[in-house]
């Protein structure tokens, strides 16, 4: 079967920036397009570029004068920062795949069997997400403990005696992959679900009167139409979950003591900042960080053609 | 979305980076003069901070209740360094260590208190009490309560499994190992965090985290203060007789509840908040015993796990002598002490404090001597580090490890060592 090009479902079309259109009133056009885009410039300049700007300056600023690249040395030279990548690694060798999986199988899903459970459901997703702080922490901390956890044998079976075993080692990555997909996964779902809804309703008519089953339709038809959603979710999941922070920070009010402050990259600069008082170090940290987040950025606009306009794509 | 979620992030750490997060919070301002003394305190010494505030009408207090969280002051004090304003006269630190970074050189925040508070006031602390507060000769805090260690024991359990309370640690040993012998699943004790380290290595002297000052600090495992808890722990580690499941574990109050714990080696606060509470152990059941003695020593030392401290800011300025005097009632008025949930530093508040106690039905027998000999009797060289949280999960990921697998603790401490001294020089300390 011939895979489909993606088709642009208006819909969910995303916050992107409007390429300006070429077009006879041009100059009613272009201030238009700037009355649209100046509150999103006035806060990416504000709270985005004059903040990153400094952060660069602060990033070569030691005891107050200029020191070159000695803050930068001194993050890569810190034996934290390898633990720290090495966790963050593991994290998303884990957690994006299980992500990935979830919000694909439950948004087909739904767009599978629509109607009034789906809109439901989609809320359902939604919920862990909303469950933020102390209470975060205290309910993640009884689903890992065995005594109390409704999922008690699952975590027997698999070697998890108490939460002090949960909170360790490898099981501690696997937990927090748990809570990374319970709080991601609901409003992927319902980004997904909605470019499912906006593909065109003749081709999935035509695939069943041309036979293909419910899953043959997924796998051939669905899913290659939405491919670029499917990327733009796993590549903003990368540069997201390269940044994982909440998780293990709310974790670890639960259980004090039991988990490094340092265990993720962004800890560690957060660390830097506020108990070694060393802004220097946790601005260099942040813009390698930043780097990270923009290279993903740059795969989504190069490679996924998520922000294509028609004009762009017909030219 | 996503994308949402991920800009505002950005955007909390971008202030973090740019210092503008200073007076979040509602944390408030300070500094600014007016001489309005601005009392940082966690909720449980609000009460006394109000009660003082009250018996001085003349002078112009504001009480903020922070959050007890490992790290809040730091990092407010540190945002408070970066925007040069908005730092609290008096704080309360739940988390003594945390004066080490307060008095660091880089912090510059802790007064010294050597000429604010006379040394006849700081000799009524417990001895060896304010080692923690002190850095270089230098006394940069008053502690508010202490956590000596005790060996808390279940005394209906003993007197039905027909064993005497251990004065050795070569006893307790032996007790242990029958205990988990003849009664499995039983439990004398728990290895995990400070919970660990602080009982046993902290008791023992092991020097892991002995402050010489600021910048520098003793860390030798290889000692035989350090090796003797090892060799005492690797048996019991084996039959499962100590457990590395953190007290704070619901699977630990399990063990309270199945009447499996004979006996724990802990702090003073565990009798009041965690026997009962959190292990639902019945009245009239735990009962206090010094620590158990090492060989060739007769006192019983004790090792520390928790206590809190107060500190004056040395950019109090004109209301440093009223912050200095409100520190001081705080810690040392007989009458505010006796009524706080742990165990008083002042010497003579903690004796009011353990009128109370000794009468208290919770306990088998009165746990107030063994509390008053455990507090005067702390085991020197147990200092406020600036790597005290690493302190507490390396020794999970080495001593912890081992004991959890079988292996063998004194190469455990090998490795402990090694993450210890990387902690100690990531944290600016020469490791001598």
């Amino acid at each position: 079967m011939r895979t489909l090009s993606p088709p642009r479902p208006t819909t969910v079309a995303a916050a992107a920036p409007v390429a300006p259109r070429r077009h006879r009133r041009r100059g009613r056009s272009t201030a238009a397009v700037w009355i649209l885009v100046s509150p999103y410039a006035v806060f990416l300049t504000v709270f985005g570029l004059a903040p990153a700007g400094y952060a660069l300056w602060t990033s070569f600023v030691h005891d107050g004068s200029f020191s070159g690249l000695r803050n930068w040395a001194a993050v890569f030279d810190d034996y934290r920062l390898g633990e720290a990548a090495g966790n963050v690694t593991a994290y998303l060798l884990l957690w994006l795949p299980v992500l990935l999986l979830t919000v694909l199988s439950l948004a087909f899903t739904l767009h599978a069997r629509p109607g009034r459970a789906a809109g439901a459901l989609q809320l359902v997703y939604y919920l862990p997400g909303a469950v933020t702080g102390s209470a975060a922490a205290l309910l993640w901390l009884f689903m890992v403990s065995p005594d109390s956890s409704p999922f008690g044998p699952l975590l027997r079976l698999l070697d998890v005696r108490t939460a002090t075993d949960a909170l360790s080692g490898g099981s501690l990555i696997a937990v927090l992959a748990v809570m990374g997909v319970a709080v991601h996964a609901g409003g992927w779902i319902v980004v997904l679900y909605g470019a499912l809804t906006a593909l065109p309703k003749d081709v999935l008519e035509a695939a069943q009167v041309d036979g293909a089953s419910a899953w043959r339709t997924m796998w051939h038809v669905k899913l290659p139409m939405v491919r670029t959603y499917v990327a733009f979710v796993l590549i903003s999941s990368f540069a997201s979950g390269s940044q994982v922070f909440v998780e293990p920070t709310v974790l670890s009010t639960g259980a004090p003591g039991q988990i490094s402050p340092t265990w993720s990259v962004n800890q560690l600069a957060y660390v830097y900042a506020t108990q070694d008082g060393d802004f220097g170090k946790a601005a260099a940290l942040s813009l390698a960080m930043l780097a990270v987040g923009l290279l993903a950025a740059w795969i989504v606009i190069t490679r996924t053609r998520m922000y294509a306009t028609d004009t762009t794509k017909a030219g | 979305m996503k994308s949402w979620r991920a800009a505002s992030l950005a955007a909390a750490a971008a202030l973090v980076v740019s210092g503008c997060g200073g007076t979040g919070g509602g944390s408030g301002n300070s500094g600014d003069g007016k001489g309005e003394l601005l009392v940082w305190v966690d909720n449980t010494r609000t009460p006394a901070a109000q009660q003082y505030k009250k018996a001085h009408p003349d002078l112009k207090i504001r009480i903020v209740t922070i959050p007890p969280e490992a790290g809040y002051v730091p990092t407010k004090v540190s945002l408070a360094n970066r925007a040069k304003s908005g730092w609290p006269d008096v704080v309360f630190l739940t988390n003594p260590a945390e004066a080490a970074t307060l008095a660091s050189e880089k912090f510059g925040y802790a007064a010294p208190l050597d000429e604010l508070v006379p040394k006849s006031v700081r000799d009524g602390f417990a001895p060896g009490s304010l080692d923690t507060c002190t850095f270089g000769g230098r006394t940069y805090c008053l502690r508010n309560d202490i956590a000596p260690t005790v060996l808390w024991y279940d005394a209906t359990l003993m007197k039905k499994y027909g064993y005497q309370v251990p004065k050795t640690w070569a006893d307790y040993e032996r007790t242990g190992l029958k205990a988990a012998k003849e009664h499995p699943g039983t439990i004398v004790g728990a290895i995990n965090g400070k919970y660990g380290a602080g009982t046993y290595f902290g008791s023992s002297g092991c020097p892991t985290r002995d402050t010489l000052s600021l910048t520098e600090v003793d860390i030798d495992l290889t000692r035989k203060t350090c090796t003797r808890v090892a060799d005492l722990l690797q048996p019991m580690a084996r039959a499962k007789a100590v457990t590395t499941v953190v007290p704070t574990d619901p699977a630990f109050a399990k063990l309270g509840q199945d009447d499996r714990i004979l006996m724990l080696p802990g702090p003073a606060w565990f009798g009041d908040f965690m026997f009962g509470p959190a292990f639902k152990i019945p009245e009239g059941r735990i009962a206090a015993a010094p620590m158990p003695t090492w060989p060739g020593e007769t006192t019983s030392y004790a090792g520390q796990v928790g206590g809190g401290a107060f500190l004056v800011s040395a950019h109090a300025g004109d209301r440093t002598e009223a912050a200095a005097d409100l520190v001081r009632r705080l810690t040392t008025d007989v009458a505010l002490q006796a009524k706080q949930p742990t165990y008083p530093a002042f010497t003579a508040a903690a004796e009011r404090w353990g009128e109370a106690k000794a009468k208290d039905p919770y306990y088998a027998s009165d746990p107030m001597p063994a509390l008053s000999a455990a507090a005067n009797a702390l085991r020197p060289g147990f200092g406020a580090v600036r790597y005290e949280a690493d302190w507490q999960t390396s020794f999970n990921d080495t001593v912890g490890r081992a004991a959890d697998s079988g292996g063998n603790l004194r190469k455990a401490l090998a490795s402990w060592q090694d993450k210890l001294d990387a902690a100690a020089e990531t944290s600016e300390y020469t490791v001598g």
